[in-house]
């Protein structure tokens, strides 16, 4: 056994293997299933049970990024959205007025995680393994422990509407014009500082793949019903996040916090604050979660969002986020939530119990981190 | 059987094509002490790695023969039992266990049913105390109650209990003070009579001329020479070490020196394990205007808990006051301490200076990243632009800006830290150990920075445990003994001797 090349090979085709992994299980469900799960229909249900997962696992990644955890973000998703249900069903506020307090509600209680571990010095996974309770009892406690529903038609868009599929298409448009833009002001600025620029095929080569890439994804789902609403705001939340991540004095410090507090502090950086706004953010995201659970169940069920945050986890350290911090990409905890909701999805076809499910998710989860200790090197 | 007791021959390693050593030779007779000498990623450390399986056989080519036996070992449990002990530069020591339970960590003694037996360890742990001459250890306390040094003997008996016929000490004395550093050389020697081999690896040359019989140098992975220690000296050594002859190991440059700009009163500082004791003592002292100040003392002093307040982060209980150009500072944070132009490179390069996994580039923008935005985001082009000015300006070898930092030589490491901190343009800037770790080229790279800055007019303090370092740098030096301030000279024909003396003395004699 030659233990360096295969840590070699791990680290350095994570991408590869990941979208290898994704093709071999979508293979794999094909064929068990005869063709069924390959069916743009099929494509389309997996990106929406994808998009729950994608939203926690979007700032999860960041909160692991920090060599923090959060443990409570299924019990917030499904403490927000059993709220908003309430506010919907019994007092029967407008949607525009019932997301902007959930999404208000989510980032105040993830700000209380926040400030309880930044600040308290709590480590976060026990002050979240702590409040993972609460939020159960809270959200037990609201809705008395049975389904609030039906909630309003408006709600249920969120969860189950399609984008019209001109609207898709202009949005596919907007977004590949959007890449050659950025492709072309990154150009003129690197020649503008005298840095070294990228041979033109292969700018070129990269546009083209990645049109190939929105022009597939928009046919297929335009060839169902449209691309769904939770599918979109995923996409966004993507987008901003990348930005975030690699664009901004925030993201990098967040980086850099993982990577070595220490030094990221002596350099004055405020590492309280950073670690404070990504718990605030992680709350965000659960209110957004916890409307589209909602929305998607057309009502708030007190058990809805149990396993959020294993599967948000579990995507998070499929998709390379280093269990030691300082490492992880919010496009790589995507591509794990896809592979999440392809074996949840995969196995839910074929009729697979629960309990299997289950089992296998977990083992999923182990496997992953592992596969991140083996192809670490020694820090 | 050969003269030898170790013989490598030859050793080869490469790390994905590139060679890390190249035909190293390193002989070592029965009761000898070699010092192995070179740069920062000369290699000194890969050869300790092949030597003791870290790099098991068959991953280098080359020989390696021990007592007259080719050496195969796959791992380090099979170069300890052949009898080759390495003692790490950085202490491996479980702090909670007691002394004994820590020299027979992993090779205690049981008894029947597989139970500790305590009265045979501590009795064999109390031998083995006296043999490294220190049989007033308590060997049934926690080892986090001694010190550094004595944790070192600590690792020496710890070594000598599975009966090592040869010690490879890497860097031993890089924690200690002077005076364990001299009982470590002392026991060294007496090993040596008692017929145990050493290999001492260390960037003191004082310690390699005073313990080694022979000195074997290497290169860039090559090997530069072996030596009898009698036909060397010092600067032949460095001469070897660098390649070239280095007349004037402090390129002191005259610079001007101005008024007071920046003032500490009367600063006392708490430990914060032992409330009761005070590792700062009512400190106060003055820095001038593109003067560079050093701070001499021993090990424990109280220089780093006095750097550390003043930028903020010290963990403990602290009072005293913080003066820039007149004006009251109130800093709380290191944060508030960059914010007034006062910089900090912190003591532990590892620990507080680097981002390790974060490139060389991005390491040097951390404290600056601000000032390079637009519309909330960074401008990555001008941001690269800044990084390399820094690189080519403090010449950091890299091969790309964008390489994790952690990859670098210590030397480069230093010059992006403090490149990081100068992004900030201080007016005063602290040096905490500036060239610990560091190889003579690097060091002189960054005396010669030290002095460019004082010139621009940065005020500049340096704490630094080399008094040669400090004697050749410093306009003004401050000698700080268990907590007290008890020297304060201007740098004119000032001695070792005079800097110790006053460190070790028990009054506080302010001069000039």
């Amino acid at each position: 056994m030659n233990k360096k090349k295969i840590q070699g090979f791990l680290s350095q085709y994570k991408v590869l293997a990941l979208l290898t992994a994704i093709a071999v299980i979508w293979i794999f469900f094909g064929w068990l299933t005869e063709g069924d799960f390959l069916t743009p229909r099929n494509f389309s249900n997996l990106l929406r049970q994808m998009a729950i997962t994608g939203m926690l696992a979007s700032t999860m990644v960041l909160v692991i990024v920090l060599t923090e955890i959060d443990l409570s973000v299924g019990y917030m998703s499904g403490l927000l959205g059993g709220i908003a249900a309430i506010l919907d069903v019994n007092y029967h506020l407008s949607l525009a007025a019932n997301v902007s307090v959930i999404l208000v509600l989510g980032v105040m209680i993830g700000l209380v995680t926040g400030y309880i571990t930044a600040y308290m010095r709590i480590p976060s996974f026990i002050a979240t393994l702590g409040l993972m309770l609460v939020y159960r009892g809270g959200v037990l406690g609201l809705t008395k422990g049975i389904t609030v529903g039906p909630v309003s038609k408006d709600m249920v868009v969120i969860g189950q509407g399609y984008l019209p599929e001109t609207l898709g298409n202009l949005l596919g448009v907007v977004l590949f014009a959007l890449f050659c833009f950025i492709a072309y002001r990154t150009r003129q600025n690197r020649k503008f500082h005298k840095l070294a620029i990228p041979a033109m095929w292969q700018e070129i080569g990269k546009l083209v793949l990645c049109g190939a890439a929105i022009l597939a994804f928009v046919v297929v789902l335009d060839s169902y019903e449209g691309i769904p609403v939770p599918v979109l705001i995923l996409l966004f939340i993507v987008g901003a996040f990348t930005i975030l991540s690699n664009k901004t004095v925030f993201g990098r410090h967040i980086y850099a916090i993982g990577s070595n507090i220490e030094a990221t502090r002596l350099s004055g950086v405020n590492t309280e604050r950073v670690r404070l706004i990504v718990f605030g953010l992680m709350g965000l995201m659960c209110a957004f979660a916890g409307l589209t659970t909602t929305a998607r169940l057309a009502a708030g069920s007190p058990s809805a969002g149990q396993d959020g945050a294993l599967d948000a986890i579990a995507s998070c350290f499929i998709g390379g986020t280093s269990m030691r911090g300082g490492i992880g990409t919010v496009n790589g905890a995507m591509i794990g939530a896809v592979i999440m909701a392809s074996l949840d999805n995969g196995m839910s076809m074929m009729n697979v119990d629960t309990f299997w499910q289950m089992i296998v998710k977990g083992s999923i989860l182990i496997l992953a981190v592992w596969m991140d200790v083996a192809s670490g090197s020694e820090r | 059987m050969s003269e030898y007791l170790l013989e490598m021959r030859g050793i080869v390693k490469e790390f994905s094509g590139v060679k890390a050593i190249d035909g190293i030779d390193l002989l070592v007779r029965p009761g000898e002490c070699v010092g192995l000498c070179g740069e920062n990623g000369a290699g000194k450390s890969t050869l300790v790695k092949v030597l003791s399986a870290v790099h098991p056989y068959g991953t280098w080519e080359g020989k390696i023969l021990f007592e007259g036996k080719e050496l195969k070992a796959a791992n380090i449990r099979e170069t300890e039992a052949a009898g080759i002990v390495i003692i790490h530069q950085e202490l491996m020591m479980a702090p909670y266990l007691s002394v004994t339970e820590n020299i027979f960590l992993g090779n205690e003694i049981l008894s029947f049913g597989g139970f500790m037996d305590y009265s045979a360890m501590y009795a064999r742990a109390a031998k083995l105390m006296d043999e490294v001459h220190m049989s007033d250890i308590n060997v049934a306390m926690p080892v986090m109650n001694y010190g550094a040094g004595k944790q070192q003997l600590i690792e020496i008996a710890k070594a000598l209990n599975k009966n090592a016929k040869l010690l490879i000490l890497d860097e031993p004395s890089s924690a200690l003070t002077e005076t364990e550093t001299k009982i470590l050389l002392d026991l060294i020697k007496d090993l040596k009579r008692k017929g145990v081999a050493c290999v001492y690896i260390s960037h003191k040359i004082e310690e390699v001329a005073e313990i080694a019989d022979t000195v074997t140098v290497i290169r860039d992975g090559t090997h530069v020479g072996t030596k009898p220690m009698a036909e060397l000296d010092k600067g032949k050594i460095i001469a070897m070490m660098v390649g070239r002859e280095i007349k004037n190991l402090f390129p002191r440059e005259e610079h001007p020196i101005g008024d007071v700009i920046f003032e500490v009163k009367n600063v006392t500082c708490w430990d914060p394990t032992n409330p009761e004791r005070k590792l700062v003592n009512d400190v106060s002292f003055q820095l001038r205007y593109g003067e560079i100040l050093g701070v001499a003392g021993l090990v424990g002093a109280g220089r780093t808990e006095l750097m550390s307040k003043i930028f903020g982060c010290y963990k403990g209980i602290h009072v005293g006051d913080v003066y820039l150009e007149g004006k009251k500072l109130n800093i709380k944070t290191p944060r508030d301490a960059v914010a007034h132009g006062i910089c900090m490179v912190p003591e532990d390069r590892k620990r507080q200076g680097i981002v390790p996994l974060m490139a060389v580039g991005h390491n040097i923008t951390l404290t600056v990243l601000n000032r390079h935005t637009g519309l909330g985001m960074i401008k990555g082009e001008e941001e690269m632009s800044v990084i390399h000015q820094q690189i080519d300006r403090m010449r950091i070898k890299t091969a790309h800006a964008l390489l994790p930092i952690r990859g670098l030589s210590g030397g480069n490491q230093q010059k992006a830290v403090v490149a990081k901190m100068l992004l900030t343009m201080p007016k005063v800037l602290i040096l905490d150990e500036p060239t610990r770790g560091i190889d003579v080229g690097a060091k002189y790279e960054i005396y010669k920075l030290l002095f460019e800055l004082a010139r621009q007019g940065i005020s500049i303090i340096m704490v630094s445990s080399e008094l040669p370092e400090v004697l050749g740098i410093s306009d003004r030096v401050l000698v700080m003994g268990e907590g007290y301030l008890r020297g304060n000279f201007v740098n004119d024909s000032l001695t070792q001797e005079q800097v110790l003396t006053a460190a070790l003395g028990k009054k506080p004699s302010l001069a000039a």
